[in-house]
This record gives C-alpha cells, structure tokens and sequence, in this order.
C-alpha cells in the first residue's frame, strides 16, 4: 500500500529537517505547475508501508492570499492526502495552532507534529500533549526533528491514521455564525458536485469571510444566487 | 503611548492594539499574527524596503505603509 503524505507548517517550524529526516535526503525537486514555487518529493519505508512525503510551502494560514498558501491548500482540497502532518512549533503553540485549525476545518487528516519540543522545555513549558490530542481530536506527537527524536513515533501514528479517519472536531462561531453557516452549508448540498469537491462547512466558513476563490466556485454554481442571497 | 508601529525604535517591545483597515487588512494582518494583545518589536528599520518586524516569536519583512496601519501601546506592561 502507498501512503500520500503531505508536510506542512508554519515557517521555519522544521519542515525541511523533517523531510530530509523521512525521506533520507532524496527529495525529487520540481515546481509546482505552473508556478515557480519548489515541490519537494521523496519516498520514506516504514515497516512495509511506502510512504510518499510531498513538501508544502511554510505557511501561516490557508486563505488564498498568496502562491504558498494556494498551492497548500489546492494540494489538500484536491489532491487529498492520505494524511496531512502538521508541523507545529511546540515553543510557538498559540500562533501554530491557528494553522492546524484551517487544515482541521479542511477535514484534513492531521497528525501533530510537535516539534523544537526540546525548545519548549527549555523555555519551561509543560505541554499537556494528551490533552492537545484530546481537543483537537488527532494523534499529536512531540519530536525533536534536528535530533531524530519522535520520528519513530510520528511514522506510526502516520500508518495508523492512514487505515481511517477518526471524527472531526468542530469549533463554534456562536450563534449567529453557525445559523448562517448551516443556511448556507443547506444550499450547498444542493449542488451535489460542488459538495462533493469541498467539505461544506468549510465552504461556507469561507463564504462567510468573502474568500475570493471559493466565491468564484460559487460564481459557477447553479444554485449561486440561492447561496449568495444568504450573505446579503 | 499608542503609536502606529512604523514609529516603534527598533528593539523596543511593544503590544498590538489595532489594526486600522478594512475586513480584509484587518483579517490579513492577524493572520499574520497581528491580533490586539500580541508582542510586537522592531528589529530592524533603517534600511530601505520592508521592516523587519518580530511578531508573536516570528519575524516578518513588512511595507511601512502597512506598519502605518498597526497601532501599538508601547506600554507592554498595562
Ligand atoms: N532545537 C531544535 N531546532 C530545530 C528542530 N527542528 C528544526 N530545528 C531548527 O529550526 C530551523 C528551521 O528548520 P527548517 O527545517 O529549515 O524549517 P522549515 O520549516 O523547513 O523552514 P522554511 O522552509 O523556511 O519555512 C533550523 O535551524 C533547524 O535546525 C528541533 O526539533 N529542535
Ligand atoms: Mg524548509
């Protein structure tokens, strides 16, 4: 079996040590079509399984505001890897999470990778890492990538979570928010080809918060005036 | 003092109170980091091109109009 495995992460969190860690090194490098952003690709074994590692642009966020974060999110919405690993910044968690909550929102498949945790600890934060797992309902595992600490452990939960996606967690906007959200997440579904491509909570997150590139999906629509007189 | 942080000496530490802006700039910038409460500094300024700013533990190469638009308390404390 064949495991597409994505990186991705905040920059500078140790996306390339990590990649270089997995994949031994041998990346295949490209760009991305039509673009002149580097696709970093390689292979990693692991107890049978040939897990193929593709590395995204270090991003802070998923909206379509610039090439990397267009070409991550693309890549997640449509390509749909087997699983998504998140690599977190363990000594920067509130500005890291904000990242994993996009790709959660995305129904990624997400596997923490709590990494520079050595640099956390050393700044004397106790990271409750179960309760991390907990709250954000997907395996959550600390490495220190420049030592090849955790990485072992970060494989498995990949191999694991590739057999089958666990539920997702939802975070609430409040009321007003979410009426709006399942109004429009209603409309959506009419359009069953649409629906199928996105997930339809997100859509309509996105929708909400006037995301040019999912309103030009919209703009395609034969149900768009139904879902654009929502927002009005 | 709130300042806009283009006026922010380098090296000071400083805290974001607002972003003026419209939807999108406001949403952009905290994105980025910039969110009322977040730490803010200076790094380096006297060159031409972007500032290089240090938000939230990341540091970023920002236009000064844009700096213009982020009010800062140079109060960390209060
Ligand atoms: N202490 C410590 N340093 C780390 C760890 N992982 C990575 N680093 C260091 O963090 C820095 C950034 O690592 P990279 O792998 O280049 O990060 P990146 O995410 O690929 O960065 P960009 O591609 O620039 O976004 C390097 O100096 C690494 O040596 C870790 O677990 N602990
Ligand atoms: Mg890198």
């Amino acid at each position: 079996m064949t495991i597409r495995v994505a990186l991705i992460g905040n920059p500078n969190v140790g996306k390339s040590v990590i990649f270089n860690a997995l994949t031994g090194g041998r990346a295949h490098v490209g760009n991305w079509p039509g673009k002149t952003v580097e696709k970093k690709e390689g292979i990693c074994r692991y107890k049978g399984e040939r897990i193929e590692v593709v590395d995204l642009p270090g991003t802070y966020s998923l909206t379509a505001h610039s090439i990397d974060e267009l070409i991550a999110r693309d890549y997640i919405v449509k390509e749909k890897p087997d699983v998504v690993i998140d690599i977190v910044d363990a000594s920067n968690l509130e500005r890291n999470l904000y990242l994993t909550l996009q790709l959660l929102e995305l129904e990624a498949n997400v596997v923490v990778a709590l990494n520079k945790f050595d640099v956390a600890e050393s700044l004397g934060y106790e990271i409750d890492v179960q309760e991390l797992s907990r709250i954000l309902g997907v395996p959550v595992v600390p490495t220190v990538a420049t030592e090849g600490k955790g990485l072992r452990e970060l494989l498995e939960a990949v191999v694991e979570s590739a057999k089958g996606r666990k539920r997702v967690i939802t975070v609430s906007y409040g009321k007003a928010a979410e009426e709006l959200i399942s109004k429009i997440e209603k409309a959506i579904l009419k359009d069953r080809g649409l629906s199928s491509r996105y997930p339809t909570r997100w859509l309509a997150i996105k929708i909400l918060e006037g995301d040019e590139e999912v309103l030009k999906e919209v703009e395609r629509s034969p149900y768009k005036s139904e879902i654009l007189e929502i927002i009005q | 003092m709130e300042i806009p942080l283009a006026f922010l000496p380098e090296n000071k530490e400083a805290k974001v109170i607002e972003v003026k802006g419209g939807r999108g700039l406001v949403r952009r910038l905290s994105e980025l980091g910039f969110t009322p409460g977040a730490r803010v500094k200076v790094l380096l300024s006297n060159s031409p091109g972007p500032v290089l700013v240090d938000v939230r533990g990341s540091r970023l190469g920002l236009g000064r109009g844009l700096l213009m638009k982020i009010i800062v308390d140079t109060e960390v404390n209060s």
